[in-house]
Formats: structure tokens, C-alpha cells, sequence
């Protein structure tokens, strides 16, 4: 390997679904990549790799993020959280029940960007306006449901949030 | 009762493939890799229209880490692919026809490797002239894109004598309709893995409508046995008849079977933009009269279809837009001409509604501009020329009967949104009109509505068949099994592309069978392990699973009830099947568990059923047997300032027969009617001289949630007929069909403007200077 | 040798550099020439490389330090650092509350997971940036670093220099700064400063709209701003109009400003407006809407600006008649 090559690749490390991860890298990899191919988490989705369908959505520190966009350095040292990460160790996160129970997906390949955009929404405001839900999800393409069973599903989430004690 | 959860109580599911789409545990095809798998990339042409004047790999082969380079010379079998007629190359030997053509196939250790390898790839080419669109293609001096010629496939449809009937009419309206190409866009993007075997069997994972016709294209391609090979289809991550036809899978088997290794591909979106299908755009020309009572009695269509470099199912296409053009009403006489031609645009292919969207966009569109010319309600206008239950079909064929047309029309009538347009009508009447935008119009402004803003209330009518049609062999069937591990297995030859098809087969077993959802195994999407059903399209996955269904009932309870009687001694009459295994109807126990009935069998139990989809009695290529029926009303707003259109709220009617899973029905509707709208505002897959100019979502602008955010009310029709033996119709394509006329006839209820070409263009509606008369301050000062 | 359609930027391995500093950052951006990319959020450069462009061997990093990413009062104006994200500006308050266009703006950019990267310096440095007219309108000044070290330019001129193609493409954009007299302060406090003024109240208006071919998260096809004031008497006063749109370089409109100045606010300023836009409003080429179209789309909207404003002017003035 060239200087350059040496000087592109390095350490990085990241929590990834509360999990230590280092790995050695190029700097600008794709974070999207990163997930998919090196950490074998295929619930990240690829389909635009523009940032215009949410598909790859993931946390990183809490927002959202459009992984296809992000590159290695910009993630490093900081909690990343993706769809794998969303549920609790025995149960489904309340979110995920809702879209259950609403059907809010149809093929699902949208789906697990539109939970992880859902849950970054509720987790900042618990009780948003059906504005900020359109705005939070702007960045999220369905192209089976027509986002009827979407829209289900986050008022049921947002109900049973604020029904909880 | 409208389709929501409440209303559909215990029928309302959670669907079994639920949970490993939520929590993204769900492996799609494209997600699959194994160790030591090579990466695969097409190389396609870079020209619309070219002859290849050489090829060399030679560089591209000796770059370390490429496993292989392709090209036609490495094709063991058939060069060519497509379901109807295999005209399609897998690799162009000396010509390309579209900038999706492949020439090549590359398979490297690494992405970045195939990548590199593919632009070390020489190939000469000289550019040839670029047949840009039909009409070019028919002029005697075009290029022949073919042998045969430029024109891929022409129907014709005659009743009468239109052209002699026009003379007398009252009224004749004559429009040009046009409409876009749409594409797919399913967030999933095609690709798959492709594992040969020590055997030198191949195993292919790649998302497909059909499984078993793939198997056989590529067996013919491969030169290979078709039992050698075995094709995974589901799960699908969106379809919408764009993964019918082959795409990538001849490239990573070739690359695969070459080898000796794994091979996987995952087309990026640009890619997929490029090669994939799109909607045939079509130009529908129509003259339709009536006379003074507004009765039709002339009908003259001619349908010009974009159908690409290559025939896929455009012939098929063209036949079903053929028929829909005089579908739902009584058109006296008849003249219909259409023609499917060749271009070097983009593939026009096979996409849910299937020629319907096109041909009803237009047929809607008379309907309004002739109710206009004759002074009626464009509703009643409807009534009056709509076929009764009993009359023929479209091709004069006899068809199912069913009330369905009446039915969805009466309740659209009835619905809120059409009674609020009825009731503005008579108000806007009851007012002095004049031209000057100062006066009180009722549709403009109002309530919390600034001055540049306009309503309007629009419906449509669509009359959808189902099926494949005559002339095209569509067999079906299933097969139901209790197996040695005690499950009941249920397996049919279809895919699940999001439609919901495994819960609703779940929900068809629970609910005619009384078993548990916990006692089943539902197996689809691999042919070495179910039947073949025929493809999953046309709409009619959920009809032949009831048919089958139906047919194994009797046969299948039967043998489980005799073999449990035998097992625990008593009369087969007490015993009824139930969740987790038979009853005693006598002493309301459960007699057996499936799983103790299961050990105790030498044999599985097993019963299959076949089955085909009902056709009519006639000789005319592509009609249909058994429709849905549909009725749209949509309310829009336009802003004046910029001439867009914004959906407020609509009300869809469906009759297709009895319901069999709410929550997928309701899905159906809602989905397509998304689709719809995009065909009607925003979607447009522009090409110039061969070339895609949107080739990804930043600018091909697909609904997202703000578009789509307006109540969406879906009223399911079930009823039929006494002694109609079809049961469900289905409802994946009817959604899809009628919301953008509908979209046409409010645009002109708020702007006065007829459209007639799709996608909307908001400069039609744009007002020069919008804020009129109204002084917001006089200068007194 | 152009790179297929099938293999976007994942092939290359660019050089990570994070400077500390701007004296580092303009210094590498000099030496790899255009080797190298500034790179703030990243956005909108990926979305560039997907597409074909190709992609540099240096990548400078801009996001590591934190003078970079704060808003606040500074020296008489309020600065934000180019490095603050989208979403950081879409819900500052002191934004909202002072430029509350900017905030507009931002909402108006993208989506929100592409605004928790993508910042206001990237949004400016494109030239294009549909914060831009916001910017303008309130006449911001841009703080650049290069070869003489800090200077500050208005946004204004270095947009004239992007249209002519003069502009410097080295240079480090540090800050935006906008001036407290723009701000969107209670013209009632003015009121009290100078009670020569009439007891009528004057009226403050702001206003912005970004147009395009879908109603979120969509490439702009026209971007508008207006601020301005109607006095007591209802006169028109201070009115910044801006406009771009797509590959559209945003301009002030000084001929309709400098027209309207002292008018009566009534329809006629309002078609006044509506003439001059039409008129001068030039629009780039854009393969999906027509140059017609957009001229009459900026021209109606920054004229239903003006609209609005004087409406809810004389719907103030009418409630006070009523009492």
C-alpha cells in the first residue's frame, strides 16, 4: 500500500447498538456500507444512496441520519443506532407494536427507515402536531401504502405514549 | 361499511410476515451474501441506438481480481429473454437498441474491483439515428429497429359503423390524450445471489413475480435442465409488474455458472432507472358522439403505444388498454385501432394496471367533456350510458355478471364529497356569473383558503378486468399438506411483494378451515417446494387461491377427519377440524393435536388442487372474464400562484366481491391511489434523444407524506350475485386506476380547464396575475 | 474514463484531513488545488459524486471545530458559524425570533435527517442555496478566510461575483453575519424612540417561499423573500426583495425596492411588483419547468407577499376602527 492509501485508512470505533465496535477503515467509507457489508447488518436499507428515500435511515447520536450520506470520520467516536438496535432485549420498542398493530407497511423495505424516523420524532417530542409528524417523515419514501397505515401507526404510538404513566 | 380496523374487528391481523419487517430482521434477496460470494456489474450501453463494432475483454479479464468477463460469445444457450416472445438479447451480439442493452457482465472479488474491470471494457461503437418516438417510427423513412419493422403489435376492435354514425349525431367531443411514463420506483431495487452447486445445479435468490417462467428463460439460456435449477423469489421489497420479466438474474447466473462460485448483484437506482421498465406512454386519440339525450352512439379510439427496443409484454399491454377503452359503458358503434411501436426510448413493460390507467384516463375524460356538450350532470351523464349487469363486456364477450358497475356508481353518488360538488353547482348557478373575478365565486378563497386558491370536486368510473385474458394459457393451483412435524402446510407458486398475499392466505385458511394461525406453514416463493400458480399479477393471486382453496376443502378435511377418526377411535360425523387440531364436536374437546395426528400417519397427508382462471367464451385475444368495478371522487385545491395541485381528501368504491383481508384491501386501494397520483401530478420519466433525464429521486418526484397527507376513505362492496361461483376479485391494480381522471374532472369543476395530458402541467393553470380586483387598500392618501 | 452508472463513489479513498483552524484548512485547500474539497455536512457533495463527479483525493473536514458551529450576538450583528447544521438553525430561537425567515428556510431545505448534516455555510457556498434570499433580505455579510486572512464581504457582492464567475473558489467561509437593524425587532419599540412618528402602529412584514415541483423535500424551482415595513401612514418602507430558484444565482431586486419606497401600500404596489419581477427575474435553465413558468411563479408569489402584508395591515387598521 501507498502513503496515501495508509493515510485514507484508519482506526475507527463507534458504539453500535450499545455495543463497542473498532474496526479499520477507510475514512470516507460510507457509513451505509459500513453497517451493511462490514458489521453484516442488512436491516439498513439501500435504494437511492442520495439521501432522498430514507430507506437508510439510522441514529447517530440520537437523529437521524441518512447513512448513505454519512462517511466513516463523521460517525467515529459517536453512538450509532440502527434498526436492530431499535427493539429492547425481549420486547418489540413501542413504535415497532404500533406499526404492527396499524399495518403500517406493506413490503417493508421502507419500513425500518420509517421506524427509526418515527422513533427519533416521538423520543424529541412525544406529542407532536400532525405538521411536525409530515415534516419528521418528509425525508422517508413509501411507495405501497400511500403512508395511510404509516400515519396510522404513529398516532397509535403517539396515543399510547402519552397514555403510558 | 368503510374499511378501517374498528370496522373489520377480529378480521383485522397482524400480518405474519409482520415482525421481521418491522424490526428489519426480514433478509431480502438483495440483503443475501455468503463468503467467498464475487461481485457482479453490467455493462450497458452508453447509446440509445448503436451498432457494436468490436468488443475486447482482454484487459478487463487480466485486471487481478476479476473472475470473469462476459459477453454473447460465452451464452451456452438462448441469447434472448422475454416472457411472451424472447426477442430481447441477454448480451447485444452487434447492435444496441435502448441505453439499458447489456454488453457485457463483469464478476470480481470486490464491487470497486467489478467496477474498475467494467471500465476497462473497449467497445467500439457507432452511434445510429435515434428513433425518438412512434410517430417517428412509422414514417416510411425511420429506421427499422427490427427485421419485421418497427411496429411491435397492432388490435383492432370494430362494432358497427362509427364513422357513418357520427354524421348524426347531437354532440361529438374529440380529444388527444397523453399520458407519462411512470416508473416502478419499488424501494427495492433489483439484484440477488446466485449460488451454483457442486452438482452443477444453480440456485437462484432473486425477487421475481413469477418464479417458475424465470426458471424457464433461464434454463433456456443456460442450456440447463429446468429441474437443475432453483428460483427463491420472496420475499419481494416492492414490485408492481416490474420484476416479472427478467432483469439482472441471466448475468449473475451466467457469471455464477462460469465460476464455480457464488455471484451476487444489487443494482444501484441509476441502474435500475436505466434498464428497468416503465409504463407504456401512450397517445389515445378519441371521437365520441351522442345524440340530443346524451345517449353514446359512436366511438372511434386509435391508441399509439411507446413500447421501447423490445416486445417483453407490450403486445399484451396494448390488448388490455384496446379493451378498457370501451369498457363500463354502451358505446353503439365502435372503431378501435391501436398499435404498439418500437423506439430506442427506455423498456415500456408490464406496471399494475396494465394499459387500464391509460386507456381510462382518456375514456373518463370523454365521459366529462361530453356531459359538458350535452348540458348534464357529468355523473348522470354516466348513469345514463353505463352498462346494466347483465350486458356483454367490453368485446362484446359475456362476462361475469354482477351489480358492481351500479353499485360503486350509486355510491359515489351518495357519498359526502360528491354531494357537497352537487350542492356548490346550484349555488355557483343560482349567482349572477359574469367574467370579472370580482364577483363571488364559491370555489374560490372562503374559509380559511386565501384569494389564490380554487376547490373542485371531480369523480371517475373504472371498470378493471382480471386474469391474463383469453388466448394466454393462465393455469393456477395450490397445495395443502399436514406434515410430519405436525404443521399444516399450505404451498402455492405466488410471491409476496408487499401486497399481503401471505396474510391474506392465512387469513383464507383460519377463516374456512378453523385453524390456528400457530398450526400453519405457508410456503411460496420457491420452486422446488410448491406448485406452480402462475405468475403473481393481473390481480389474480387472491382469486385463485380462494379457487384452489375450495377445491382442496372437501378433499383435505376429509382425509384429516378419516385419519383422525381412525387414530382415536371414533366417528368421523363428531369430529370437525379447529385450532390445533380436531374437535369432538360431542364433547367439545380437542380429540387430536396435528402434531400427535402428524406421528401417527406412515405418509404425509397431501392434496393438491389445479385450477385456471376463468375466461370468457370468445375468440378475441386478451378479454376478460371477471372484472372489479370502482368509483373515485377526489376534492383538489389549486393555487393560482403556481398552478399545483393539491389532493385535500377522496372517497374510493370498490366492488370486487367479498373481502378477504380488510387490512390488505384497505392497503391495496390506498397504495394504488398513491401511485395514481403521482401518474396524475408529479411523475415523469423524461427521455430526450434515448436518454432518462431523471434518473433518481431528486428528480423523479414520487408522492411522499406531505402529498398524500388528505383522508383517504376506502368503501368495500362485497356483495355479488346469488350462484356467483368466482368469489374475490382482485383489488392490486383497481386503486391504481381511476384516481388521476377523477383528479382531471375536479381540476376542471375548480379551473374550468380540461386536461389531457399527464402529468399535470401546472403552468396551466397558473394565473398570470392572480390577486384580481380585490384592492386590499385604495391609495386615499 | 467515466465510471459506470453501478458504481458510485464506494471505489475511491480519499485522505481525511480535520484541521483545527482556518489558517490549516485554507492552507490544504491551496495546496491539493482541486484535489481537495471543503466538506461541511457532506451532503450535497455525496449526492454529486453518486451522480458521476469525481471525487477528490482530499477531503478537508470542517466540522471539528466549534467556533464554526455556534449562533449568537457578536460585535453589533449576529453571527452564525458556517458549520451550524439545518436543523440547528431551524430551531434556534434567537433565529426565530430575530430572522425568523432564516428558520423558514431551513425548514424549507431537504428533510430533517439531511439538515442534522447539511449547514448553512455548505447551503451558501453552493451559491444556490435556498437560504440564500432569506440571507439577503436581510442583508447579510459573509466572513471569509483566505490569502489576507479574515475579510468580510456583504452577500450581495460575492453573489454578483458568483454570477460573473469572479469569485474566488479557495476562500473559507467562516460565519454569516447579519446586521441587528435587519433583525425582526417590535416596531413599537421604534415608536417609542421617536414620537414624531403618528400614534397609527407601523407594520412589520417577512415573508419567504420556496416553490418547486412537489410540496417537500424537492430541488427548488423558485425561491422568494420581502421583508419591509407599512408606516403609519400607510407607506412602504425598506422594502429587500429577493429571488432565486435551482441553478438561479438569488438577487435583491434594487429597482422594485427603490420603486416602491414611499408608495401608497394598495393593489398597485402590489402589480407594480408583480410588472417588475416579470420583467427582471431571470431565471437558468431548468430541464423540468419552463423559464415562463417560474418568471410568472416568482412574480405571483413575491406579489402575494406583498399581498399578505398589506392585508393583515388593513385588517389591523380595521380592528382598530371597530373599537
Amino acid at each position: 500500500m501507498n502513503d496515501k492509501e495508509t493515510a485514507a485508512i484508519a482506526d475507527w470505533s463507534c458504539t453500535v447498538n450499545g455495543r463497542a465496535v473498532a474496526l479499520q477503515l477507510p475514512q470516507a467509507r460510507r457509513l451505509l456500507d459500513i453497517i451493511r457489508e462490514d458489521l453484516g447488518l442488512t436491516g439498513t436499507k439501500r435504494s437511492c444512496e442520495i439521501g432522498r428515500c430514507g430507506a437508510c435511515m439510522v441514529l447517530v447520536d440520537g437523529a437521524p441520519v441518512n447513512a448513505c450520506l454519512m462517511m466513516a470520520y463523521q460517525c467515529a467516536g459517536r453512538t450509532l443506532v440502527t434498526i436492530e438496535g431499535i427493539a429492547n432485549e425481549d420486547d418489540l420498542h413501542p413504535v415497532q407494536r404500533a406499526f404492527l398493530e396499524e399495518g403500517g407497511y406493506q413490503c417493508g423495505y421502507c419500513t425500518p427507515g420509517m421506524i427509526v424516523s418515527v422513533k427519533a420524532l416521538l423520543d424529541a417530542k412525544p406529542n407532536p402536531s400532525f405538521e411536525e409528524v409530515e415534516e419528521a417523515l418528509s425525508g422517508n419514501l413509501c411507495r405501497c401504502t400511500g403512508y395511510g397505515g404509516i400515519l396510522r401507526a404513529v398516532h397509535r404510538a403517539i396515543e399510547e405514549g402519552q397514555s403510558r404513566p | 361499511m368503510l374499511l378501517n380496523r374498528r370496522n373489520s374487528g377480529e378480521r383485522w391481523r397482524v400480518r405474519p410476515d409482520g415482525p421481521g419487517k418491522v424490526t428489519g430482521a426480514l433478509a431480502y434477496l438483495t440483503d443475501m451474501d455468503v463468503p467467498g460470494a464475487l461481485y457482479a456489474l453490467v455493462l450497458r450501453s452508453p447509446h440509445p441506438h448503436a451498432r457494436i463494432v468490436s468488443i475486447h475483454t482482454e484487459a478487463a479479464r487480466s485486471l487481478p481480481g476479476v473472475a470473469a468477463v462476459l459477453t454473447h460469445a460465452d451464452v451456452p444457450g438462448l441469447n434472448r429473454f422475454g416472457i411472451a416472445r424472447q426477442d430481447q438479447p441477454v448480451f447485444c451480439e452487434d447492435r444496441t437498441r435502448y441505453v439499458g442493452d447489456a454488453v457485457a457482465a463483469v464478476a470480481a472479488e470486490t464491487l470497486a474491483l467489478a467496477g474498475s474491470a467494467l471500465d476497462l471494457i473497449e467497445v467500439e461503437y457507432e452511434p445510429l439515428p435515434i428513433v425518438g418516438d412512434p410517430e417517428q417510427a412509422l414514417l416510411p423513412e425511420a429506421p427499422l429497429l427490427h427485421p419485421e419493422g418497427n411496429i411491435l403489435h397492432s388490435k383492432s376492435y370494430r362494432s358497427g359503423d362509427a364513422e357513418a354514425i357520427f354524421g348524426q349525431c347531437a354532440h361529438v367531443v374529440e380529444e388527444t390524450y397523453v399520458t407519462t411514463r411512470q416508473m416502478h420506483a419499488y424501494m427495492e431495487t433489483e439484484g440477488g445471489l446466485f449460488v451454483p452447486g457442486p452438482d452443477g445445479s444453480l440456485t437462484v435468490y432473486a425477487p421475481t413475480q413469477h418464479g417458475f417462467m424465470d426458471r424457464l428463460q433461464l434454463s433456456r439460456i443456460l442450456a440447463m435442465p429446468e429441474r437443475r435449477i432453483r428460483i427463491v423469489s420472496s420475499p419481494i421489497g416492492g414490485s408492481f409488474g416490474g420484476k416479472d420479466e427478467l432483469n439482472v438474474q441471466p448475468y449473475g447466473s451466467l457469471l455464477a455458472m462460469v465460476t464455480g462460485r457464488p455471484v451476487k448483484i444489487h443494482n444501484s437506482r441509476r441502474e435500475s432507472v436505466r434498464s428497468g421498465l416503465k409504463r407504456h406512454p401512450m397517445t389515445i386519440r378519441m371521437k365520441t358522439g351522442t345524440d340530443e339525450s346524451g345517449r353514446i352512439l359512436a366511438h372511434r379510439v386509435r391508441i399509439v403505444a411507446d413500447t421501447g427496443p423490445y416486445a417483453t409484454l407490450g403486445a399484451e399491454v396494448l390488448n388490455f388498454a384496446t379493451e378498457h377503452v370501451v369498457s363500463a359503458y354502451r358505446f353503439g358503434s365502435v372503431d378501435v385501432e391501436s398499435i404498439s411501436v418500437f423506439t430506442n426510448n427506455g423498456m415500456s413493460g408490464e406496471f399494475r394496471g396494465f394499459g387500464g390507467n391509460q386507456a381510462i384516463f382518456a375514456l373518463e375524460g370523454q365521459m366529462d367533456r361530453l356531459a359538458e356538450a350535452v348540458g348534464m350532470d357529468p355523473w348522470e351523464f354516466r348513469r345514463l350510458n353505463m352498462k346494466a349487469a347483465d350486458e356483454p363486456g367490453p368485446f362484446g364477450q359475456t362476462i361475469a355478471r354482477t351489480d358492481g358497475l351500479a353499485k360503486v356508481w350509486a355510491a359515489a353518488a351518495d357519498s359526502a364529497l360528491w354531494k357537497e360538488r352537487v350542492h356548490l353547482d346550484i349555488s355557483e348557478n343560482s349567482d349572477i356569473i359574469s367574467t370579472s373575478s370580482a364577483t363571488f365565486d364559491p370555489k374560490r378563497g372562503g374559509g380559511d383558503l386565501p384569494l389564490w386558491k380554487r376547490t373542485g370536486i371531480g369523480a371517475a368510473l373504472v371498470m378493471h378486468g382480471a386474469g391474463l385474458g383469453y388466448g394466454i394459457p393462465d393455469p393456477s393451483g395450490g397445495r395443502l399438506a399436514l406434515r410430519k412435524d405436525g404443521k399444516i402446510e399450505a404451498s402455492f407458486g405466488f410471491e409476496e411483494c408487499g401486497q399481503g398475499l401471505i396474510a391474506t392466505l392465512e387469513q383464507m385458511l383460519v377463516e374456512r378451515f378453523g385453524f390456528a394461525a400457530e398450526d400453519l406453514r405457508i410456503v411460496i416463493g420457491d420452486s422446488d417446494a410448491v406448485p406452480d400458480s402462475g405468475s403473481s399479477t393481473a390481480s389474480r393471486a387472491t382469486s385463485m387461491m380462494w379457487k384452489s382453496l375450495s377445491l382442496l376443502q372437501t378433499p383435505f378435511t376429509e382425509k384429516l377427519l378419516t385419519e383422525a377418526a381412525n387414530c382415536c377411535g371414533l366417528p368421523v360425523q363428531r369430529l370437525r377440524l379447529g385450532p390445533g387440531g380436531i374437535w369432538d364436536r360431542e364433547s367439545g374437546e380437542r380429540a387430536i393435536g396435528y402434531p400427535a395426528l402428524a406421528e401417527r400417519l406412515a405418509e404425509p397427508i397431501v392434496c393438491e388442487a389445479s385450477t385456471s382462471y376463468p375466461v370468457p367464451d370468445t375468440d378475441i385475444v386478451g378479454a376478460h372474464y371477471l372484472y372489479s368495478y370502482a368509483a373515485v371522487v377526489v376534492k383538489v385545491e389549486i393555487d393560482d400562484l403556481t398552478g399545483r395541485i393539491r389532493v385535500l381528501r377522496q372517497f374510493h368504491a370498490v366492488a370486487a366481491g367479498p373481502v378477504m383481508n380488510p387490512q390488505g384491501y384497505l392497503g391495496q386501494i390506498e397504495g394504488g391511489s398513491s401511485m395514481a397520483l403521482g401518474f396524475a401530478l408529479l411523475e415523469e420519466s423524461t427521455m430526450a434523444q434515448g436518454q432518462y433525464i431523471a434518473n433518481n429521486f431528486d428528480t423523479y418526484l414520487i408522492p411522499t407524506i406531505a402529498d398524500l397527507s388528505g383522508p383517504v376513505e376506502v368503501l368495500a362492496i362485497e356483495d355479488l350475485p346469488d350462484g356467483d361461483a368466482y368469489g374475490p376479485r382482485g383489488v392490486g391494480e383497481i386503486g391504481s386506476v381511476g384516481l388521476a381522471a377523477a383528479i382531471a374532472s375536479a381540476v376542471r369543476n375548480a379551473a374550468g380547464i380540461f386536461i389531457h395530458r399527464l402529468p399535470i402541467d401546472p403552468a396551466l393553470l397558473q394565473e398570470v396575475m392572480p390577486i384580481g380586483q380585490w384592492a386590499v387598500m385604495s391609495d386615499e392618501r | 474514463m467515466q465510471m459506470s452508472d453501478a458504481v458510485g463513489f464506494s471505489a475511491s479513498t480519499p485522505t481525511v484531513w480535520r484541521p483545527r483552524h482556518a489558517e490549516e484548512a485554507y492552507r490544504l485547500k491551496k495546496q491539493f488545488g482541486h484535489d481537495a474539497a471543503y466538506v461541511s455536512g457532506g451532503t450535497l457533495l455525496r449526492t454529486q459524486w453518486e451522480n458521476g463527479s469525481p471525487v477528490p483525493g482530499h477531503l478537508i473536514d470542517l466540522s471539528s471545530a466549534a467556533e464554526w458551529k455556534e449562533a449568537g450576538a457578536d460585535n453589533g450583528t449576529f453571527a452564525i458559524g458556517a458549520q451550524t447544521t439545518l436543523s440547528a438553525c431551524r430551531s434556534d430561537p434567537q433565529l426565530q425570533a430575530l430572522y425568523p425567515l432564516i428558520v423558514e428556510a431551513s425548514r424549507s431545505i431537504a428533510a430533517p435527517s439531511i439538515r442534522n448534516l447539511a449547514t448553512i455555510g455548505g447551503n451558501v457556498s453552493s451559491g444556490v442555496g435556498d437560504s440564500l434570499p432569506a440571507l439577503l433580505v436581510y442583508e447579510a455579510q459573509l466572513d471569509w478566510y483566505d490569502d489576507g486572512g479574515e475579510r468580510t464581504e456583504s452577500l450581495e457582492d460575492w453573489l454578483r461575483r458568483m454570477q460573473d464567475g469572479t469569485a474566488q473558489t479557495d476562500s473559507l467561509l467562516l460565519r454569516v453575519r447579519l446586521p441587528l437593524e435587519s433583525a425582526n425587532l417590535d416596531p413599537s419599540e421604534n415608536l417609542s424612540e421617536n414620537p414624531s412618528l403618528t400614534a397609527d402602529p407601523a407594520h412589520s412584514f417577512a415573508y419567504y417561499a420556496k416553490i418547486g415541483r412537489r410540496d417537500s423535500f424537492v430541488p427548488s424551482a423558485v425561491t422568494t423573500a420581502l421583508t419591509g415595513t407599512i408606516d403609519g401612514s400607510g407607506r412602504l418602507r425598506r422594502v429587500r426583495l429577493a429571488a432565486g430558484g435551482g441553478k438561479t444565482i438569488p438577487r435583491r431586486y434594487p429597482e422594485a425596492e427603490a420603486r416602491l419606497e414611499g408608495k401608497a401600500a394598495d393593489d398597485r404596489s402590489v402589480h407594480l411588483l408583480h410588472a417588475i419581477l416579470m420583467a427582471s427575474y431571470t431565471p437558468a435553465p431548468d430541464p423540468f419547468l419552463s423559464d415562463e413558468y417560474r418568471k410568472r411563479t416568482a412574480a405571483n408569489v413575491a406579489a402575494s407577499h406583498l399581498w399578505r402584508a398589506i392585508s393583515e395591515f388593513a385588517h389591523g387598521k380595521e380592528g382598530e376602527r371597530c373599537c
